[in-house]
């Protein structure tokens, strides 16, 4: 055997050494749950720290609660995973993205001018991470009032959303471009393949509030019944319905909420 | 020199390697403890840095008036000892401990109580315990008492949920898990029992796939490191020390 080859075997044996150590331990048991306010919070460092910048935190329970999800995610184009936009400083300067509305004008710009004429920089407010900063808005206080729900952010956003407790914008000026409503298709019913599990009731209706037609369909579902199929593995894995309920939207935890058809 | 570091590295490698893939001894079964202390926990995450006894906590006691899954599943705790971050405030505002030990439903989180929870005497209330497995229907290891029959014929009566209209998902679905090892009968796993005490989240998607055959590493060498079914069945639950109470055919 010649040494570079002896030297690929003990490359090989250390990485799978590796993996075998940091693998060993996450599987088989619970993950530890996010608390209320953790939960939907994502931390973007696409260019952050290569610049020596603070990684960008950004709050989904504060957004949500004045947009719906589809102003961003449709119509200015954020990505669903966390990342894979690619956001540059340029780009929101340019009014993409974060700029959309981190303009001075729906929101607060990356610099501001103060009454006293001087300039401030609002740099913290998002490049956040690992930083005391003192912010606007506390979750907690936020949430008081609210109807409660048991995980994820323990706010029922959607009972909030229909007792009017929140009014969302499903529209920006000079981005969204107008047109006229579809009606709600049907609610659907959706069987489940084990045994003994009840049915889900899906409500077009309410994810269209907040997600209107475009964000699920055509790419994570089809737009045909019965045409896209998949398991609840899926689901759990971040596809599908997981592509939001999970992370941001209420977590698969809360079994009940979906399947709740009574089984005959 | 070059050559015999090289061969110095791949041993080291490979004794590390088999410690961790092909694992020890596998059956060195964890030593029990006596069936009154069996399932006692100390909860000393804070306690002992700010100068107050760690927190003395029975899972025997509890269970005898709550499943499991209303601690674990709809109060947060987590299934790792001091894993949770509970917190004095935590608890006055009616999270974890105080969303029962708010004095109403249990006793309350007030200064005559203190010595109740933080007395860090893992035997705590121990004295309470023959009377109540004398009630009970009698099982082989742990705390010796058959929970799962106790709830069946209604010996005991724990609460499924602290909120109203909540109730048993019904499914029993009775799995046969294939032994890997021939010779060794396959494992039962019965839905059915399980619900009464757990929520599907409880295991489900982060302990056990919900597709039968696709959770990886399934293995007793795991169970026995606290993984899979070693979440529950070392330290709280039956005890695995009774091989029949999965492998029911084995000789």
């Amino acid at each position: 055997m010649k040494a570079r080859h002896i030297q690929y075997f003990v490359v090989s044996l250390f990485v799978c050494l590796f993996f075998s150590l940091v693998y060993a331990d996450t599987f088989g048991v619970k993950k530890k749950k996010l608390k209320p306010h953790e939960f939907g919070t994502i931390v973007m460092n696409n260019f952050s720290e290569k610049k020596f910048i603070a990684p960008v935190v950004f709050k989904h329970w504060l957004h949500r609660s004045k947009y719906t999800c589809r102003l961003c995610h449709v119509d200015i184009g954020f990505a669903m995973k966390t990342g894979e936009t690619g956001i540059t400083e340029n780009d929101n300067k340019n009014g993409l993205y974060c700029g959309s509305c981190h303009n001075g004008k729906e929101a607060f710009s990356a610099e501001e001018k103060q009454s006293n004429g001087e300039m401030k920089k609002n740099c913290d407010r998002c490049h956040s991470f690992e930083k005391k900063v003192e912010f606007k808005y506390d979750f907690y206080t936020f949430r008081k009032g609210l109807p409660q729900e048991r995980f994820g952010n323990g706010i029922d956003w959607i009972k909030a959303e229909d007792q009017k407790l929140l009014t969302l914008k499903d529209e920006i000026e000079g981005i969204t471009i107008k047109r006229k409503k579809l009606t709600n298709p049907k609610e659907l019913e959706l069987s489940a393949k084990a045994l003994g599990m009840p049915n889900i009731i899906f409500s077009h209706k309410r994810h269209a509030i907040w997600n209107g037609c475009e964000l699920c369909h055509p790419e994570i579902f089809g737009v045909k019944k019965g045409e896209t199929v998949y398991t609840m593995q899926d689901l759990f894995n971040g596809k599908y319905c997981g592509a939001c309920h999970g992370s941001v939207a209420f977590p698969n935890d809360d079994c009940q909420k979906c399947h709740t058809e009574t089984v005959l | 020199m070059h050559s015999r570091l090289i061969l110095l590295l791949v041993l080291t490698a490979l004794i590390l390697l088999s410690e961790n893939v092909f694992g020890g001894n596998t059956f060195n079964l964890w030593p029990l403890p006596s069936p009154e202390e069996y399932g006692n926990i100390i909860i000393d995450r804070t306690s002992r840095n700010n100068n107050v006894k760690p927190v003395s906590f029975s899972h025997w006691l509890h269970r005898t008036k709550y499943t499991c899954r209303v601690c674990h599943f709809e109060l947060g705790f987590e299934f790792n000892v001091n894993a949770t971050d509970i917190t004095e405030e935590d608890n006055k505002n009616g999270l974890f401990c105080g969303a029962c030990h708010d004095g109403k439903i249990a006793f309350g989180h007030s200064g005559e109580n203190c010595e109740k929870c933080h007395n860090g005497d893992i035997s705590y209330g121990s004295e309470k315990f023959p009377e109540l497995r004398s009630k009970l229907p009698k099982a082989e290891y742990g705390n010796e008492i058959d929970w799962s029959q106790a709830l069946k014929k209604g010996a005991i009566k724990p609460k499924y949920s602290i909120h109203k209209d909540e109730k048993p998902l019904d499914f029993d679905k009775l799995l046969e898990l294939r032994a890997e090892w021939s010779g060794i009968s396959p494992a039962v796993f019965p839905h059915a029992a399980h619900v009464q005490w757990l929520d599907c989240a409880n295991c489900h998607p982060d302990i056990f796939n919900i597709k039968k055959k696709t959770t990886k590493h399934f293995a007793m060498k795991y169970i026995l490191e606290k993984k899979f079914c070693g979440v529950c069945h070392l330290s709280v639950a039956l005890p695995i020390d009774n091989c029949k109470g999965c492998h029911p055919k084995m000789r």
